[in-house]
């Protein structure tokens, strides 16, 4: 027996506990960029937890007001760098609003491709990465495997494997080729059977689930209070999904439905992304079915747009939930101002509270199920 | 529903309001006459089923960015000899109505209904100060402490009013219009 365990025998009311502050990050694997987490911890169970950010913040929304409308499409691409093609549409749908532009129905059919494909490649970063969160490293080699397809149909079809700058304004920037629509029926028929893999690698892997179904339950009431929007509320159990709540892009033409959660845990916002890729699956397979003919751009697009004065609004489901663009035109050839509702943003604000009373190892747990891409929640 | 059935059917409940002038395209935009509506008009919206606020934003209505405001030219051309002055810096537009004010929006959503509205109100910039929303939406934390931090307007009632995106050396609000960036250690 050593002194010290002598002496706090000797003595037991003298032995105090207090709390202690531990920083989570922000150069720390599992917080998925830049994010500090200021944790209070009284033994294992956290008492306070203060998300603290801005270390990616670029400052975007001043960049777009001295960048012309067409510069601007290559700022959005870099919010959210996991899928690029919503950043893209949203900018575009809420600048084509001010403009008067009229998508022609080949362009409007890309877009949503492309944003399908996107979702599929950023849930499924989130499937890997959320296993290596917990603890199974296996899945996120079957996951980079597939997502590395989709990255290469992306730089088929723009060059770029993260940063597309494809949907332009007025369009997309080009045609689709034969070879790639090929390409990418092959692609659907190869993953439609991986997602069934996917299930049985994880997400009913009996570890996984005791890991994720008890801890960061959120309520419906309080998801939709604290703004959450994407799996991130769905797995609450809230039904709203802006592809069907305010459509866009003729999102209303196709038929897919929308997975609920029910209790809200780790679990139902893991396995609500895991359901969403076979309705993306079902979309696109939907979208290159009838995929119309004609231009993929409309005519009369200026170099230098300068729209007439006004206000306008568009949001769009992007992979991480509701992302919509506030954009203000003076009549000059750069918005006035435009605000950025990032969904990552507000999913994260709810951690301050979540956090609270869990185990520092579930920590993790609810931050990788949260789903942030820290791009976006600085801008 | 129509904007106009969306309107006589909020307008029975909140007669303060009136529709916008100059409307968010494509949805209905009502305006509050003073500061002291916002916290009932969000609450009867609550009431309403519009439990879902989706966004906060300001505008700075003051005129052109000032270009001083960014800390390297703000709109490079690769093309254009060295020490060119920099094109595209935005000027003023004849007609628009500048004025030292800032445009507040609020953005309400009712997600069974699958309608949304858009609520303005004008502060001045002398003492851009409002109600914060935070004890009727939880939302409004970080989006209230985003347009303090970057807009400079204050939210009465916000329990944790700091800085949340910009550095904690950094003077000023950064998207207002007369912003000036000042030199600091991180520069060149």
């Amino acid at each position: 027996m050593s002194n010290d365990t002598a002496l706090a025998a000797q003595e037991p009311k003298t032995l105090k506990t207090d709390t202690l502050f531990v920083n989570l990050g922000p150069q720390h694997p599992s917080t998925h960029g830049v994010l500090r987490v200021g944790l209070t911890i009284d033994g294992e169970m956290i008492t306070k937890a203060v998300p603290d950010i801005g270390y990616l913040h670029r400052g975007t929304q001043k960049l777009a007001e001295v960048r012309g409308y067409h510069h601007c499409v290559v700022l959005t691409d870099r919010w959210d760098y996991v899928s690029a093609m919503p950043n893209n549409l949203v900018f575009c749908l809420a600048a084509e609003k001010l403009m008067g532009l009229k998508v022609p129905p080949r362009a409007d059919a890309l877009r949503v491709v492309m944003c399908e494909l996107n979702r599929l490649a950023s849930h499924l970063l989130f499937f890997g990465t959320y296993g290596i969160d917990i603890g199974a490293f296996t899945p996120f080699l079957y996951a980079f495997r597939e997502r590395e397809m989709i990255l290469d149909l992306f730089e088929m079809v723009c060059g770029a494997r993260l940063t597309y700058n494809y949907i332009r304004l007025g369009g997309v920037m080009v045609d689709v080729t034969p070879e790639w629509l090929a390409k990418t029926k092959e692609f659907l028929d190869y993953f439609k059977p991986r997602l069934d893999e996917y299930d049985t690698l994880l997400s009913f892997n009996p570890i996984f689930m005791a890991r994720t179904q008890e801890v960061g339950l959120i309520s419906a009431e309080k998801a939709v209070n604290w703004g959450l929007s994407g799996p991130n509320l769905r797995g609450s159990g809230v039904n709203y999904d802006v592809r069907k709540n305010d459509p866009y892009s003729g999102y209303e033409h196709y038929d897919f439905d929308v997975p609920l959660g029910k209790t809200g845990s780790c679990w139902d916002r893991y396995y609500c992304r895991v359901q969403e890729m076979r309705q993306s699956v079902r979309i696109l397979e939907q979208a290159l079915a009838m995929l119309p003919h004609g231009e993929v751009s409309a005519t009369g697009v200026a170099k230098v747009p300068k729209p007439p004065s006004g206000e306008s609004y568009a949001h769009v489901e992007g992979s991480r939930g509701d992302l919509g663009i506030f954009l203000v035109s003076d009549g000059q050839a750069s918005p006035y101002r435009m605000h950025v509702k990032a969904p990552s943003f507000l999913n994260l604000a709810i951690l301050q509270e979540i956090l609270v009373g869990n185990k520092v190892s579930d920590v993790i747990a609810i931050l990788g199920s949260v789903d942030i891409v820290l791009g976006e929640v600085d801008r | 529903m129509t904007q106009d059935e969306l309107f006589n059917r909020l307008s029975a409940r909140l007669p303060q309001l009136e529709r916008a002038a100059s409307p968010i395209r494509d949805y209905l935009t009502l305006r509050l006459k003073s500061t002291d509506q916002i916290l009932p008009a969000a609450k009867t919206l609550k009431e309403l089923g519009y439990d879902y606020l989706e966004m906060i934003s300001a505008t700075d209505w003051l005129g052109p960015v000032n270009p001083n405001g960014y800390i390297r030219n703000p709109n490079p051309n690769v093309f254009l000899p060295e020490g060119a002055t920099p094109q595209n810096v935005p000027g003023a537009t004849p007609g628009v109505n500048y004025r030292p004010v800032f445009d507040m929006l609020w953005l309400f959503g009712n997600i069974k209904e699958r309608t949304r509205v858009f609520l303005r109100l004008e502060l001045p910039r002398s003492n851009p100060t409002t109600s914060s929303l935070y004890g009727l939406f939880k939302s409004a934390d970080w989006q209230e402490r985003e347009i303090y931090d970057l807009m400079g307007v204050r939210f009465e009632g916000h329990p944790n009013l700091t800085k949340i995106l910009t550095p904690d050396f950094l003077q000023g609000h950064p998207l207002r219009k007369d912003y000036v960036h000042v030199k600091d250690r991180y520069d060149e």
